[in-house]
């Protein structure tokens, strides 16, 4: 087994842990998981006490509810992010940031490979990262900008100064690239 | 709002789980997603692609602080949860009752019980879920028990399940051995000992090869008490 499906493998079996009552567990879960679940907060809010709230609010709601995580349906690292995406998405979304921030995949090459031309990477974790490379900066940069910094069409139409008929074009045909390129 | 053609079906999962649309239009996708099974499996896989951007994200130093909040809360939660669990274990009539009306729901559900003619039976369910029977207990005429498993649970694969009874609090829990998740159990009337009207039965997470002291020291997985038939 590789690193990264022993790192996923362990999650899951610290989530089910948890769900039996085990404070180390869910401990240790937190010391892995937070760190960069962290990192992504702070990017959707902008701000460090927010970011850290609702890092807190999601461990403990993964404590409340570790019973209720079925691996079948994806990693407990996938839940731990989808719980706090969802949580960031809701409360956060719709604060309003105009800046112009420098996000994960700004340094990749433009134009790359074209989403049909990217090999598809057996590890599906990095199979989007070959994907994304593939797609154009002008449709890269909005979709990664909804991802990291929870931006709706509207958010980043103005933050790019482009029209939003234009932004959720670009959007729309980047993911059916994606869609494409993970074979979705 | 959720429109008829698949591939604008798979477009509109796609922006749902990168948070594009109004909390309006999210909500009702939800709901789609909630109905519709290959929906939600086709998020799913979007979600854990996505697992593969976020960890591009530089892995940042956390706060002392948030973990001490975390775990005061977490804490106080349980705590609650004890306070409640001592309730329910003391209340001996609650027991009776919910006793009962599962096991008419479940001799309904499952039809005639194989174990002959029990005297007694058990419906374990987890602290508070008063509708999530777990396992059933059944006391033959001849003091043989036999433990059934009524639903699947997911149990931590270093730790083991305890199955302990409790016919006097004078005198402690004792154990009745080890259970398999999902296998049921045959006890002998030997290994049983007198079973007799409101006994305690419960499954406790121990850990591995079971508990290291002659009483339950892990968290309650299921529990009830004995009701005569």
């Amino acid at each position: 087994m590789d690193d990264s499906r022993a790192e996923l493998e362990e999650g899951n079996a610290l989530v089910r842990a948890c769900a039996g009552g085990d404070r180390q567990a869910f401990h240790q879960l937190y010391l892995n998981e937070a760190p960069r679940m962290l990192a992504l907060a702070r990017r959707f809010t902008g701000e460090s006490s927010l970011a850290e709230d609702a890092l807190q609010d999601t461990f403990i709601q993964v404590w409340e509810n570790a019973r209720r995580f079925q691996s079948q349906r994806g990693s407990a690292r996938t839940w731990l992010f989808g719980l706090l995406r969802y949580r960031l998405i809701n409360q956060h979304h719709r604060s309003r940031r105009d800046t112009f921030e420098p996000l994960p995949g700004d340094q990749w090459p433009d134009p790359g490979p074209s989403p049909e031309q990217c090999s598809v990477e057996q590890d599906q974790r990095r199979a989007i990262i070959d994907c994304l490379q593939g797609l154009q900066m002008d449709r890269r940069r909005p979709i990664l900008m909804a991802f990291y910094q929870g931006f709706t069409y509207e958010q980043i139409a103005e933050t790019l100064a482009v029209p939003l008929g234009t932004i959720k074009s670009r959007v729309r045909s980047g993911l059916k690239g994606l869609q494409e390129c993970l074979r979705l | 709002m959720i429109p008829e053609q698949p591939d604008a079906q798979r477009l509109l999962i796609a922006e749902y789980v990168l948070g594009l649309h109004s909390r309006e239009q999210s909500a009702k996708i939800e709901q789609w997603l909630e109905e519709d099974e290959d929906a939600a499996q086709l998020a799913g896989h979007w979600r854990e692609h996505w697992l593969g951007a976020a960890e591009l994200l530089e892995p940042v130093p956390l706060p002392p602080r948030v973990w001490r909040e975390i775990s005061r809360q977490t804490a106080s939660a349980d705590a609650r949860g004890r306070f409640d669990w001592q309730w329910l274990w003391q209340s001996l009539a609650l027991w009776r009752t919910i006793s009962v009306a599962l096991l008419v729901a479940v001799v309904l559900l499952l039809g005639p019980l194989r174990v002959p003619a029990p005297v007694y039976t058990v419906v374990l369910q987890a602290p508070g879920e008063a509708a999530s029977p777990g396992w059933r207990v059944t006391v033959s005429a001849q003091g043989d028990l036999q433990l059934t498993p009524l639903s699947e649970s997911q149990y931590p694969a270093n730790r083991s399940v305890q199955f302990w009874t409790l016919a006097d609090p004078a005198l402690g829990p004792r154990s009745l051995g080890l259970v398999q998740p999902g296998e049921p159990l045959v006890l002998p009337a030997s290994r049983v000992g007198g079973v007799e009207s409101g006994q305690l039965f419960e499954l406790t997470l121990e850990p591995p090869g079971g508990s290291p002291a002659d009483r339950p020291t892990g968290p309650v997985l299921f529990i009830g008490r004995a009701v005569a038939l």
